[in-house]
């Protein structure tokens, strides 16, 4: 079997026509996208009602039931009802109100979440603009000069962010 | 019975650390194979005569000062950058300085070689006209072989030295890059011979791999300085763990062995046995010599007799190994270096570069007896073969 041949200085010459071809340069880092309402999960509104609306009613108001016998009467089948059902109306209301200190624990949670998906993000590109900064002052020492396309951060790709100048 | 001749070596150290002195130890062996050798030496302190091995050492007690050899050394550099013509011209008072401290050690040689009354003289080195002068006292018609060790490239073509390659009969230089810088500068291409260097792969080494770095298919830097030293050898080194991350790189400096991998290092004691640098390069994918010796990179020349192929800077005399040997890549800068690495741990390319480079250092130092071969002959012990004269 024929074995190849390895000549130096064709490998050599080979190795530089081949970089002088493809001119080797820093990728930019990519762009942190952020979340439109500002980066807060929270739902003020609906927070809002579920602060105010949690209490359901536990007594019958008489304005509601009106005058008259037929008053006395519903008013008197109403406090009946939620006497009877009162236990379990407080029940509930325990129940909701728990839900919702649990809901608001919630959110507070996923706001802190959120942000701290936003600060791993940032440190992610600012460790990619770090590393894109010291091969670009490596892409230097080689004596690769970078390309005025790779200084403004293109790469051959729509220009986001700037590797050669990030911090 | 015919008498066996008698050589006497004039070296002014006799120690085996450098290259260049265990080079004059390999070829004052050569010649101990076909002739009784003396080698006289100033070093020493006092007059003393003792037995080395199969040598006869003459210690003259009176070593040059430590200072003379790098005054020497700054003076050509110094007169080498501020030449006007194609050579460099020496003042008279220069040259004095030049020759300062290295004449008056070998002034009790004469005697000591007149005691032997050698057959042939050898100089091991081409720098120091106080060995030419001694040698001359005693007979100037004596044959004389020079060993030129030429790891200063600035000082084999300086014209100061010249009448030492004019004396001799024989220049034995280790490389093809010596020998052709001798032959530019003094001429006689038919006195000039490359001899090569008896060197062998030690099969143990291919045995099992070392430990240290734990897998075999690494790169090996060999960086020469400190680990913590701010030089170039360091930030190449950096470069290359950094480039690849992905494969084991071990980094041995002069104080530390460091085993790179994924950004995690592992360090441990530096080098202290050849053999164990020999493990190392036995089974690693690539050797990188970021300080090759001076004369005949000669750690370069094991990575080859290993199958190991290797990265050396393009201005070092292990350039001679990669290209001529066509065993390795060389480079220029620091983007060359990476780009050779790669080329090199390609297993096609890693394949051919070690065939390639494993035939050629058995050709040219893998075998004691074609060194021996050339030494004597080039230094007239053998009869010389015509078409072998020039070039060993």
């Amino acid at each position: 079997m024929e074995q190849s041949a390895f000549d130096p200085e064709e490998v050599l010459q080979q190795l530089k026509d081949e970089h002088r071809l493809m001119p080797w340069e820093p990728l930019p880092p990519d762009p942190m996208r952020r979340i439109a309402d500002g980066g807060q999960a929270r739902n003020r509104a609906a927070l809002e009602y579920l602060h105010h609306h949690w209490a359901l009613p536990d007594h019958v108001d008489p304005a509601t039931v009106g005058g008259g016998v037929k008053g006395k009467v519903l008013g008197l089948f109403g406090r009946l009802t939620f006497r009877v059902l009162g236990p379990y109306l407080r029940e509930e209301r325990d129940l909701l109100s728990h839900l919702v200190r649990v809901n608001e624990g919630l959110e507070r949670r996923c706001d802190e979440l959120t942000l701290r998906c936003e600060q791993l993000n940032q440190d992610m590109v600012d460790r990619q603009a770090a590393e894109a900064e010291n091969q670009t002052k490596l892409a230097l020492w080689l004596s690769l000069e970078p390309t005025a396309a790779g200084r403004a951060g293109t790469n051959g790709r729509a220009g986001t962010g700037d590797a050669a100048s990030a911090p | 019975m015919s008498r066996r001749p008698a050589i006497a070596v004039l070296s002014p150290h006799w120690e085996s650390a450098s290259e260049e002195g265990w080079t004059t130890r390999q070829v004052a062996g050569a010649l101990s194979i076909g002739a009784d050798v003396h080698v006289i030496t100033p070093e020493g302190e006092a007059p003393s005569t003792s037995v080395d091995g199969v040598f006869t050492l003459h210690r003259l007690g009176t070593p040059p000062a430590p200072t003379a050899a790098t005054r020497r050394r700054v003076l050509i550099e110094g007169i080498a950058a501020t030449r006007t013509g194609p050579e460099p011209s020496v003042p008279p008072a220069l040259a004095a300085l030049l020759d300062d401290g290295t004449v008056a050690p070998w002034a009790g040689a004469a005697e000591v070689i007149g005691s032997l009354a050698p057959d042939r003289v050898v100089i091991a080195g081409h720098d120091d006209l106080g060995v030419l002068a001694a040698v001359d006292r005693y007979d100037a018609s004596v044959p004389v072989t020079l060993v030129a060790l030429g790891s200063d490239p600035g000082s084999v073509g300086f014209p100061h030295f010249r009448p030492l390659f004019e004396r001799a009969d024989s220049v034995l230089t280790v490389t093809e890059t010596e020998r052709a810088l001798v032959v530019e500068h003094h001429g006689h291409p038919e006195r000039v011979s490359r001899i090569g260097a008896p060197m062998a792969a030690n099969p143990s080494a291919l045995s099992e791999p070392n430990t240290w770095v734990g897998r075999t298919e690494y790169v090996l830097v060999l960086t020469g300085v400190a680990e913590d030293a701010d030089l170039e050898q360091n930030e190449l080194a950096r470069l290359v763990r950094m480039r690849f991350p992905d494969r084991p790189v071990s980094v041995a400096h002069t104080d530390a062995f460091c085993a790179w991998h994924h950004g995690q290092v592992t360090r441990g004691w530096p080098i202290e046995r050849t053999s164990d640098r020999d493990r190392l390069m036995a089974w690693a994918r690539v050797t990188v010599d970021l300080d090759p010796g001076p004369l005949f990179a000669r750690r370069c020349v094991t990575s080859l007799l290993y199958g190991t192929p290797i990265v050396v800077p393009a201005a070092s005399r292990a350039r001679e190994h990669a290209a001529r040997g066509r065993g390795g890549l060389w480079f220029g800068d620091a983007a060359e270096l990476v780009w050779g690495i790669e080329a090199l741990l390609d297993p096609t390319t890693r394949a051919a570069a070690s065939r390639q480079g494993l035939a050629y250092a058995e050709e040219e130092y893998g075998s004691t007896d074609r060194f021996i071969e050339r030494v004597t002959r080039a230094s007239g012990l053998t009869p010389a073969e015509p078409s072998a004269a020039v070039v060993a």
